[in-house]
């Protein structure tokens, strides 16, 4: 059995020694995030048989859980882990023809380590560390967003720096006053100190309030994702796709982490199914009035951040599992997308929908590639989206309460919003003629490259696979469902 | 308006820590109990690591893997600063007047001290106070003054890039050896040494020296970047 | 009187926190955000610091052999401030960077002028 320690610790040499690499040739260091996430890839993949029996908790450093820090390869942690290897792998292939210009070795080293930091996140056990390897996704993903130097990404990525550091600090404050309590750091370790009452005193309610609001920042849930339409439309596509697929993924898990495991705090689940509802309709209404297409799918990743937000705050192993689900095929998905309109954008010169017209005929690949991924997250059989959906709303309903039909009301509302607005742009691709055509016999064929086709294509065959055999990943996404909702396995896991 | 929500908002996250601050009086002993990771630090670092100094065993051994995340997040703000940066158009203007020959000579004079003593910080992070990231600072501000004291002065940015990316490198696979030698990743498994003398604490030096010149190699091309002497 | 005393620790952290916050809040030049910035991060380290204070304790350092174990602050803090004052530097310096390209792109660092820039 391999070490799920060297998730981390592979990409990160490798990361470190990219710019050596680079002395020797650009070519090399450009293949290194493609190695990187192929053997995370594959680790990953490898331990979801044995992490399904029984967590496997590594030490570091050779000191046991309390005083040294601790990774938790459970079902979760894993998943998100082999998610974010898959779609990093897909998108660093892309990025190999996407990326010409400007510092590409310095982009491919912050494109690994962006990645790595989300991996850290998900397997971490100890609340500073995942605190760290948050902020190297953070840091990292301010600084990409700028990545091209222009106005609009230098602007939105300064607007992403303020906000961000501003919501780690607040979380930090709730770390300091966790420790300040408790003296202690390890996540299972504070969850056996907070115990089962479920009704937190005013400390640690405050603390909890200071994490949700600081790690919330990057989960984009609803008073708190200002920066995100601009970083989202303004990032070159690659890191567009990993943010809207990744980044705000790992923001929520983080926050579900929290709620669920560290405090165990019943209260919290109304709250999160209220901002789940209410960031889904602002999103979406939001993406209907949208003419340029990054911001409209920057905005619908908001509507999906609320569908997600509101299943997981559900806290059944119904809803809990669905919103896994919505999280794998929104990350599979909208990457998907966002892959898709990069080379769109690229054609045609500009990002406003109108421009698109007649893209059906020039990039026909491409342009298939975007519906399918526009289909899969309106939620249409038979791809990955439908799954998920038909979860939430049936553990929505399986609540057998007045508000939970009311709420799934909104939430199939905000849908139908979502699949005019993409059925908008599947309109203008395919049924209307190019605006002008200079000579009508130059009917030029401008397909992506084949680095840029392939990447699109698997994520393509991984959407069909799970819309229509969903029943292996949802067995998985199930005992995901039962490591957060019994913390008490959790605590003895780690703990002994 | 706007400064209205703003103080608001101050008040109910100043009054959320004031309560909070009741709760966990000042000065008090929180680590009482010996299954605390604290007290388990002071009562048991010497003998588990070797390190006279517990911040730092705390900071290499115990938490190590932190401090890995830590030196990771200072090569990010390197590589992004000079990615955010790359190929930004020349200020135009005169360039700045040199500085006299007093201030150049006492710059160069303090330059290799000041090295020195940055050598001298990190090499003894686990007998004193400091350690790698102390002593890495020292160093670039020894860079510093010499860019600001000696206008002439140039940086190959290739040697620093190449230190960084070594340094790192170092760190990781010091980390594996631990996974290869002891069964965890980043376990101290080199002999503990004479407590309290240069040569003991194991992997400890070691891993500070690489922290040190990669922190030190890193603010450089910082200052560097920022500086625009960079080639 | 003497609470302000027994608390000083305290008070300078969430002062910092707040002073902190609020430039970030109220002013337009985003070098003074960037300060402000600053300010809120030193404050959490004054924050974790003072949270591992033992009263009567010495540094964590057994540099003469008569140093007991049971005299001595909480080493945890200081690990972790020295990781937090990392990461604040790495967004300082990165901040300070896009600061620059905005000033070449805007000829201002005026956030209200920088029509996008609103939050």
């Amino acid at each position: 059995m391999v070490n799920p320690v060297l998730l981390l610790a592979v990409p990160l040499g490798l990361a470190f020694l990219t710019p050596l690499l680079a002395f020797i040739s650009d070519r090399i260091a450009r293949y290194v995030p493609v190695a990187g996430m192929l053997f995370n890839c594959v680790v990953s993949v490898s331990l979801i048989p044995s992490v399904l029996n029984r967590p496997i908790i590594v030490q570091t450093g050779g000191f046991a859980p309390p005083f040294g820090i601790n990774l938790v390869a459970g079902p979760l942690g894993i998943t998100l882990a082999a998610v974010i290897a898959l779609v990093g792998l897909a998108v660093s292939v892309y990025g190999l023809a996407y990326v010409k210009e400007g510092a590409t070795v310095k982009y491919h080293v912050l494109y690994l380590l962006l990645l790595t930091g989300a991996t850290g996140v998900v397997l971490t056990g100890d609340i500073f560390n995942l605190f760290v390897f948050y902020e190297i996704l953070c840091i990292s993903s301010y600084a990409l967003v700028a990545y091209s130097g222009d106005k609009n990404g230098v602007e939105a990525a300064v607007k992403y720096l303020i906000q961000g550091s501003i919501g780690s600090g607040l979380a930090l404050i709730g770390i300091a006053i966790l420790y300040g309590v408790f003296g202690t750091l390890n996540m299972a370790d504070i969850a056996r100190n907070i115990g089962s009452t479920g009704i937190l005193n005013t400390t640690l309610f405050i603390a909890l309030a200071f994490m949700v609001a600081g790690f919330g920042v990057e989960a984009a849930v609803f008073p708190l994702n200002a920066w995100l339409p601009d970083a989202h439309s303004s990032a070159p596509a690659p890191i567009s796709a990993i943010l809207s697929g990744i980044a705000i993924k790992v923001g929520i898990y983080v926050v579900v982490r929290i709620v669920f495991t560290v405090f165990g705090a019943p209260s919290m689940f109304m709250l999160l199914v209220v901002i789940g509802v209410v960031t889904l309709l602002i999103g979406e209404m939001s993406a209907f009035s949208q003419n340029n297409i990054k911001r409209m799918l920057a905005y619908s990743s908001v509507g999906q951040v609320g569908l997600i937000v509101f299943a997981l705050g559900m806290a059944t192993t119904g809803g809990i599992s669905g919103g896994l689900f919505q999280i794998i095929s929104h990350a599979l998905a909208k990457s998907l997308l966002f892959l898709a309109t990069g080379y769109m954008i690229y054609r045609s010169g500009s990002m406003e929908i109108s421009s698109l017209q007649g893209m059906g005929k020039r990039m026909p690949l491409t342009c298939c590639a975007f519906t399918i991924g526009a289909f899969s997250l309106v939620g249409l059989p038979p791809f990955a989206g439908f799954p998920g959906k038909f979860m939430i709303v049936r553990a929505a309903i399986a609540q057998q309460q007045h508000l939970f039909t009311f709420l799934i009301a909104l939430v199939l509302f905000g849908t139908i919003i979502e699949a005019c607005y993409f059925f908008r742009i599947v309109q203008a691709a395919y049924f209307t003629g190019p605006r002008e055509e200079p000579d009508a016999g130059k009917q030029r064929r401008e397909e992506a490259p084949l680095f840029a086709l392939a990447p699109m294509l698997g994520l393509l065959v991984f959407i069909i696979a799970l819309g229509v055999y969903p029943e292996p990943v949802i067995r998985l996404l199930d005992s995901c469902a039962a490591e957060l909702l019994n913390r008490f396995d959790y605590i003895k896991g780690v703990l002994g | 308006m706007r400064s209205l929500i703003a103080v608001i908002l101050l008040a109910v996250i100043g009054l959320g820590l004031a309560l909070c601050l009741s709760d966990m009086p000042f000065g008090a002993n929180h680590i009482a109990t010996a299954e605390k990771a604290g007290r388990h630090y002071l009562e048991k670092a010497p003998q588990e690591t070797g390190s006279a100094n517990v911040v730092t065993a705390v900071v290499v051994t115990y938490r190590g893997f932190d401090t890995l995340g830590e030196v990771t997040v200072l090569f990010i703000a390197a590589i992004g600063l000079g990615m955010v940066l790359y190929r930004r158009k020349k200020q135009e203007g005169k360039p700045p007047q040199p500085a006299s020959f007093v201030l150049q000579t006492g710059c160069c004079f303090l330059f290799p001290l000041i090295l020195i003593l940055g050598v001298y910080i990190f090499l003894h992070g686990h007998l004193t106070p400091g350690g790698g990231f102390q002593g890495g600072v020292i160093v670039a501000s020894g860079f510093l003054l010499a860019y600001i004291g000696c206008a002439d002065m140039k940086i190959r940015h290739r040697w620093f890039e190449a230190t960084e990316s070594l340094a790192g490198s170092a760190f990781v696979i010091a980390g594996m050896a631990g996974l290869a030698a002891g069964g965890s990743f980043l376990m101290n498994f080199m002999p503990k040494g004479n407590f309290n003398t240069l040569f003991s604490a194991g992997i400890i030096p070691i891993i500070y020296i690489a922290i040190g010149l990669k922190v030190g190699a890193e603010l450089t091309g910082l200052i560097a970047n920022l500086l625009e002497r960079a080639e | 009187m003497s609470f302000l005393f027994e608390n000083s620790y305290y008070i300078a952290a969430v002062g910092l926190i707040l002073i902190g916050l609020y430039i970030m809040a109220a002013k337009k030049n985003l070098i003074k955000v960037i300060i402000g910035l600053s300010f809120f991060e030193t404050g959490i380290n004054v924050l974790l610091i003072a949270a591992g204070y033992i009263r009567g304790g010495s540094a964590p350092i057994f540099s003469h052999p008569d140093m007991q174990a049971g005299k001595m602050v909480d080493p945890t803090p200081q690990a972790l401030v020295l990781t937090a004052i990392v990461i604040g530097v790495a967004v300082l310096a990165l901040a300070l960077s896009l600061a620059v390209r905005l000033y070449e792109h805007h000829g201002t660092l005026n956030l209200r002028k920088i029509r996008e820039l609103k939050w």
